[in-house]
């Protein structure tokens, strides 16, 4: 240890360099801290009132700021694998990472990723691997069922295109976690320029997500995988994730096909090729519960009903939970059945395992090996040896088996030995049963139950029928321990599947505890005989109301025994069944009233008076409390129809309410707690704070998390097939879906790839409605959106396409139309589609293909509201003109076309140009003028030339139109065809933009105005002073002297002039030679610039074309990959 | 569906639960077939509360189709009930569809205020409106004013109901607690006649509850004039209240006995008091008159527990159970509490909630 000491070397801080100037400058900050200030820096931590205020303020307003409304996950149980949906542009190395992902977890290389891969994570969590595929789809949907987003970004090129729009998708519908991993980081060479380029994108990353947003290197490949440190440590940081519970997911169930199969008969399908298919998809139920009455929606298919769902047991359960650390080998699962990984299959009524054919030689010819190997061998393949030396089929070994009906009768029979020779062996499975499927595959199918193998007794092949419930139930119950009957899972349609699940599990606990259960006949009858008595008078109450209910198989069961067997013991006082009956044949015209006639007591009598007196709070408050809690005897007193054979244990289940009460209150107060330590940070945070007075916040999550116990407390006593019907299939289970009557193309076109969403929704979002969206035009999108132009819409689960008509609206609430979108501002998309409730987010898109280079994402939005019908409207302007006026009144005409026109417009505001106003008074009458003319009065007497107008609102039509987008009901590589927008019909047909040539703006041509002299009358001009006196003097005939004269020139003047003259022609001639000159020297010029300029645009037109054609072409060579840069 | 039976609850649940609507067979056989005028009334009060919705009816009224619209609400309504039935026959889907609408409603209605066939105003004043409150709806804007007093047959009443509406899902309830009745109280009301028969009224009915509780408190309430409806006519209205805020009811309405002659006021408050402590017997937390609504206000909770507790379960209330099954596919499940006689409705609530109103 000294030694070691020894070797240590001591740290030498730097003495020079930045790191020592670093290191300085904290020192002195350090230093000036205690000095500037006073010794006890705790004594005195406010010097100014105002800045300790200031401080106050600010670290209040950023806990305010920090608060969301708490939303309650109401999910119990096993949460469903999280998704991880893999993004990224194309070439980023996606699959790749998927793939180094699953190694890491399960040690399993996976070949071809396609559909969700499920693995065991850790002993809590279970993860789901979607690859999302380049395809603006997928990426629509991926965007709506992930809980976390690995982001892949290739690092030497940037960020694409495909990474903000996805960004953007995931922000509209509810903001799952989202790392960012950068790949392709080898291809730097140069460390400085890799540190560079590291630095912009995750600044660049953080802003887009928020500051501190995890983002991965994945410095380069070693052996054609990432290294298997930064899995590691991405994996580290999958498996710690928190996810946040989002608005539109948690209150709709969705699930995520990682099976799919087409179960249509085969001969319809032979018979035609295109017939309408049945369907089933598997999956883990997300979000909430589902019912079975529930519409779903698959997206890319449209709004379908379920025609059956059947619970299935977890192909990927969680590990036991044993107390242990970490994961064994062997619970590292992996559940991938459409990357035809896994090997077993879970179906309604089945187990397959799949065994590839190269792996079945080893059977025969190593036997003998087998044979000296003893016990030693793999425990799955010594039982399929064993199976494959069994000589006769499964009916065979029916028809001589026996049945086992008790304990006490020992009836040997060859199926007896052979089961034995399995137990020794000890088998996995309890019957397996193979079958060579028509492609050649061995499908091997196994009866259920796989709970039984602990008690190693493995039984023979006998496979009741399981159809007639009651005899095989019987024997069920009557069996002691050497035989059992194996049970298809959920295989009637009047029990539930883990009914008879739980029903497995009750006969091994039989051997235990014999007494409870039915040891001999005797006993039977007594358990039955309290338990039938607490069930019955339930199950009743639920038959009158319901009908046939589906009550447990157990009570049923037990009804029809009692029938059977001794009818005197349980005698019904009433007749539930009866009532059903009753109620159908009931007048179906039955006077609606909700008032009940009560056969009213003698309340004269005071024994009957008596009876309730304890009910009144000057009765005994002793014995109301006890009746609260269920204890008194009231034999008949109360309620004469219940049987007398109830007694305190069965009202012992009326708990006292108030303990309940606080019981759950201490439950959710625990829940609380646990969830408040955690370890998240800002938790703690609030705890380094002190101890703070429960506030609104507080209330309001402790209200959230009582109900929820409240919630558990009540369903855990409901038997499950009850519970189901109640509040449907429970999040985290496993369902199988089946739907009937899909068009063919679904399965025509199915590709693992794109995975399929089914997402249930609420009966209210069936219908179709007009809803009001707040709508603003994405900021990269270049154009701006037209009005009535189609739009493909995701809202919900759905993609529509449909027609908006986008308004703004005023002041005094008016919507007002608009012919485009606003360039920077939120407007008001109106439409017309399948309803997705208010607040629910929405993003649209002009066109869906994948060769747009640009940015494809159109605007987004939120909707704000729904209704049957819309007010938009627009400007009017209604033009008439004068024919006849009056001082101040007019007629119009052409104005209105009919007298009920004008009725509607009686009082209105009319103007003419020149801004007289007026307003519209009656109808012409009938006759008199020209249809529609109308009398109007002005604040001014108007001219014939005038033109009036009248200026109102005409409300706008919303198109009724929407089309679902369904894009799997077609090849993935082609673009799906909506309706086409007016622009690219134009440029289609050929057709010019129409142009009503009134509406263009000419240069105004005005006729000069003349005006007529002005007349003075002669008395008055005679009266007017010389001033104001018209001057009328005639015009002079003869010219002036001065004009008349001749002028003669000196000898010596003209000579002067002629020279002058001569020079000045000199020079205009030179003059103009040099402009001659001039012009002709800028026309070479001008001419010369122009060829310049055309070649260059020659040029530049040709590389834009080379970089749109490498870009866009789709069957494009793989090593030359699109870039759509930002 | 077939018939005329339990109309309202049908075209409540339809609208709400935004599912078309078929009835076929509406008193076909009776030899006044079709739909009865107050029924007529009614959707059209529907159709006045909502926007888009579409009724078609044959020409003989026995088949009708609806297909809902969405619940609009609005203010200043006026809506004649006619003398079909009361007016109660009107609050009772009204109340539920009004919480649900785009904005908050008001509605006067005329009719028959007091009937023996639907509860009386009065009884839904101081019993149904209270009762919304336990599951969360904002009590402050719920409001039922009796502006004129309306007695059979020939009615002239007026009221006026103001609903707000939920601002985005009501909450579930867990009430199972009945109490103690610790007083009652109730409203005694005469319009065309003496006003000493509302002191008959009061007189008999505390001579019967008087033996069992010493705080009741009966308030008389006499018309005249213009507020007084068209037809004489008087009644008692009684509501117990218990320790856990439980309020139980009963009514009685003076009926033509006979040819002409209207019941003696004693016989009725006698009655009344007698089918109040039959109630108080039978236990549960709301009375039988009741049931309805709350299973209606249960399965139209978010997806939590509720759990209540009934005396007796009555025929409208079993069929509002059938239909809320059928309509909104929530199913209650139903057990005897033997000890008291009553029985206990557990369900998980449709989680329904207010779509239509805007948001900003």
């Amino acid at each position: 240890m000294a030694d070691e000491e020894a070797a240590h070397k001591q740290h030498r801080a730097s003495r020079a360099g930045a790191s020592a100037a670093g290191s300085k400058l904290k020192k002195k900050k350090n230093d000036r801290g205690p000095s500037t200030k006073q010794s006890n820096p705790k004594a005195f931590t406010f010097r100014s009132a105002v800045r300790a205020k200031r401080q106050q303020a600010v670290s209040a307003e950023r806990q305010q700021r920090k608060l969301h409304v708490p939303i309650l996950d109401r999910a119990t149980g096993e949460p469903p694998p999280f998704v991880i949906v893999v993004q990224g542009p194309p070439q980023v190395g996606k699959s790749l990472l998927v793939q180094c992902l699953v190694k890491h977890y399960t040690k399993h290389s996976l070949s071809n990723i396609s559909g969700p891969i499920t693995i065991i994570a850790g002993k809590h969590r279970r993860l789901q691997f979607i690859e999302c595929a380049n395809d603006l789809n997928a990426m629509i949907d991926a965007a709506k069922f992930a809980d976390l987003v690995l982001l892949l970004i290739d690092g030497s090129y940037g960020f694409e295109m495909e990474t903000f729009e996805f960004l953007n998708l995931l922000q509209v519908h509810g903001f799952p976690k989202v790392m960012g991993v950068l790949t392709h980081l080898d291809k730097f060479k140069d460390v400085k320029a890799l540190r560079k380029t590291k630095k912009q994108l995750k600044s660049r990353f953080w802003t887009e997500i928020y500051d501190g947003a995890k983002l991965f290197y994945l410095s380069g490949l070693i052996h054609g995988k990432y290294s298997k440190r930064e899995i590691h440590n991405l994996a580290r940081f999958i498996s710690v994730a928190k996810f946040r519970p989002l608005q539109w997911r948690t209150t709709h169930p969705y699930m995520i096909a990682d099976r799919f199969e087409d179960v249509t008969a085969p001969e319809d399908v032979d018979a035609n090729p295109k017939c309408d298919r049945n369907v089933t998809i598997y999956g883990y139920l997300r979000g909430t519960n589902l019912k079975k009455t529930m519409k779903v929606h698959i997206a890319g298919v449209g709004d379908c009903s379920m025609s059956a769902v059947t619970l299935l047991p977890d192909p990927c359960p969680l590990p036991s939970a044993a107390k242990k650390r970490g994961l064994r080998e062997k619970e590292k699962l992996l559940y991938a059945p459409m990357a035809d990984v896994g090997d077993m299959l879970y179906d309604k009524d089945a187990v397959y395992i799949n065994i590839s054919d190269h792996q079945l030689q080893f059977s025969k010819n190593c036997e003998n090996a087998e044979k000296t190997q003893g016990k030693d061998g793999d425990v799955g393949e010594t039982m399929v040896k064993s199976l494959q030396q069994s000589k006769y089929s499964i009916d065979e070994k029916l028809q001589q088996s026996f049945i086992q009906f008790f304990k006490s009768s020992a009836i040997q029979s060859a199926s007896d030995s052979e089961a034995d020779e399995s137990d020794e062996s000890g088998p996995e499975k309890d019957d397996a049963m193979a079958t060579v499927s028509e492609d050649g595959r061995l499908r091997r199918r196994v009866m259920f139950p796989n709970e039984a193998d602990e008690e190693g007794a493995a039984e023979g092949p006998e496979d009741v029928n399981n159809g007639d419930s009651s005899e095989d139930d019987i024997t069920g119950e009557g069996n002691g321990d050497e035989e059992r009957i194996v049970h298809g899972e959920g295989e009637g349609e009047e029990e539930g599947g883990e009914v008879e699940g739980e029903e497995g599990e009750e006969e091994q606990e039989n051997e235990e505890n014999e007494d409870v259960e039915m040891g001999n006949a005797l006993q039977w009858k007594q358990g039955l005989m309290s338990r039938v008595g607490a069930s019955k008078s339930n199950v009743n109450l639920m038959q009158v109301v319901y009908g046939h209910v589906e009550a447990s198989s157990k009570d049923k069961d037990f009804q029809e025994d009692i029938s059977d067997s001794d009818e005197e013991l349980f005698k019904p006082k009433r007749q539930a069944s009866k009532d059903t009956v009753a109620a159908n044949a009931q007048n179906i015209d039955l006077e609606d009233c909700s008032r009940l006639t009560l056969e009213v007591d003698d309340w004269h009598n005071q024994e009957v008076i008596e009876a309730i007196r304890d009910r009144f709070v000057t009765g005994d408050w002793n014995k109301a409390s006890q009746r609260q809690k269920g204890e008194v005897e009231e034999d008949g007193t109360v309620y004469g129809d219940f049987e007398d054979l109830e007694t305190g244990e069965q009202h012992g289940a009326a708990e006292n309410h108030e303990a309940a009460e606080r019981r759950l209150k201490k439950l959710a107060l625990r829940a609380a707690f646990d969830a408040k330590y955690d370890g998240s940070l800002d938790e703690e945070n609030k705890e380094v704070e002190g101890p703070k007075e429960k506030d609104y916040f507080d209330k309001l999550k402790e209200d959230m998390e009582l109900q929820k116990q409240r919630n558990a407390a009540e369903l855990q006593d409901i038997d499950a097939a009850t519970r189901i019907e109640m509040e449907g299939f429970s999040v985290g289970t496993y369902l199988r879906v089946e739907f009937r009557g899909m068009p063919y193309e679904l399965v025509h076109h199915f590709d693992a790839r794109h995975p399929i969403l089914v997402g249930g929704i609420s009966k209210s979002e069936e219908s179709a409605g007009f809803m009001q969206v707040r709508l603003k035009k994405h900021r990269w999108h270049k154009k701006v959106l037209k009005n009535r132009d189609p739009l493909v819409v995701s809202a919900g689960w759905r993609r529509y396409q449909t027609l908006p008509v986008y308004s703004l609206e005023d002041r005094n609430g008016r919507h007002r139309m608009l012919k485009y979108t606003p360039e920077h501002m939120h407007c008001i998309a109106s439409f017309w589609g399948p309803l997705a409730p208010p607040n629910t987010g929405i993003v649209t898109f002009q066109n869906l293909s994948n060769s747009q280079p640009l940015f494809r994402i159109t605007g987004t939005g939120v909707v704000l509201e729904w209704d049957q019908s819309v007010q938009i409207v627009k400007k009017l302007k209604l033009v008439g003109y004068p024919y006849k006026i009056y001082k101040k009144t007019a007629f119009i005409r052409d104005m209105f076309t009919s007298e009920l026109e004008v009725a509607r417009f009686e009082g209105a505001s009319v103007r003419t140009v020149s801004g007289i106003r007026g307003q519209i008074k009656k109808a012409v009458k009938a006759g008199s003028g020209k249809e529609g003319s109308v009398r109007c009065t002005f604040e001014d007497k108007i001219l014939m030339s005038d033109i009036v107008f009248l200026r109102t609102w005409t409300k706008v039509d919303i198109p009724r139109f929407f089309s679902p987008v369904t894009t799997l009901l077609q090849s993935r590589d082609t673009v799906w065809k909506g309706m086409k927008t007016v622009a690219e019909l134009r440029s289609e047909q050929n057709v010019s933009v129409p142009v009503n040539k009134n509406s263009l703006y000419r240069p105004t041509e005005r006729q000069p105005r003349r005006f007529n002299p002005l007349q003075i009358p002669k008395a008055l001009q005679a009266a007017l002073p010389f001033k104001s006196k018209p001057k009328l003097s005639a015009k002079r005939k003869k010219p002036v002297l001065e004009s008349a004269r001749a002028v003669v020139l000196e000898p010596n003047e003209r000579k002067v002039v002629s020279l002058v003259q001569q020079l000045t022609t000199i020079q205009n001639d030179k003059a103009k030679k040099r402009k001659l000159e001039q012009r002709k020297k800028k026309e070479a010029y001008t001419a010369q610039k122009a060829k310049e300029e055309e070649e260059s645009k020659k040029r530049r037109r040709e590389e834009i074309r080379e970089r749109h054609r490498s870009q866009a072409v789709p069957g494009r060579p793989l090593n030359k990959k699109p870039r759509r840069n930002v | 569906m077939k018939g005329a039976q339990h109309f309202r609850q049908r075209l409540v649940l339809s609208t709400l639960s935004n599912t078309a609507l078929r009835i076929d067979d509406i008193r076909a056989d009776s030899e006044a077939p079709g739909l009865c005028d107050f029924e007529a009334s009614l959707l059209r009060l529907v159709e006045k509360i909502s926007n888009g919705c579409g009724i078609e009816i044959n020409e003989t009224g026995t088949k009708l189709r609806y297909k809902p619209g969405i619940l609009a609400g609005g203010r200043n309504l006026v809506h004649d009930c006619g003398t079909g039935r009361g007016i109660g026959y009107f609050l009772e889907p009204l109340i539920i569809l009004g919480l649900f609408g785009k904005k908050p409603l008001s509605i006067t209605l005329r009719g028959i205020t007091n009937d023996s066939r639907d509860p009386c105003v009065d009884t839904f004043r101081t019993a149904t409106l209270p009762m919304l409150k336990h599951f969360g709806v904002p009590i402050e804007g719920l409001e039922l004013k009796v502006v004129a007093r309306g007695a059979p047959p020939l009615g002239g009443g007026e009221v006026v109901l103001k609903v707000p509406i939920v601002p985005k899902s009501l909450t579930a309830a867990t009430w199972v607690d009945e109490g103690m009745v610790k007083r009652i109280r109730g409203v005694s009301y005469s319009t065309r006649v003496s006003p000493h028969m509302a002191n008959r009224m009061v007189d008999a009915a505390r001579g019967v509850l008087n033996r069992l509780l010493p705080d009741v408190y009966i308030f008389t309430d006499h018309y005249t004039g213009s507020e007084s409806g068209k037809s004489p006519g008087y009644g008692i209205s009684l509501v117990a209240e218990t320790t856990t805020g439980c309020i139980l009811s009963s009514e009685c309405v003076a009926m033509h006995s006979g040819a002409s002659e209207l019941q003696l006021p004693e016989d009725l408050g006698t009655q009344a008091a007698m089918s109040l402590l039959q109630e108080i017997r039978l236990g549960g937390v709301v009375d039988s008159t009741h049931q309805g609504l709350l299973f209606i206000l249960c399965a139209l909770c978010p997806e939590d527990v509720s759990k209540v507790r009934v005396g007796k379960l009555s025929s409208y209330g079993i069929k509002m159970l059938q239909h809320i099954k059928e309509f909104l596919g929530v199913q209650f499940s139903i057990k005897p509490d033997p000890a008291t006689g009553t029985v206990l409705l557990t369900c998980v609530g449709s989680g329904f909630q207010n779509l239509y109103r805007k948001v900003s």
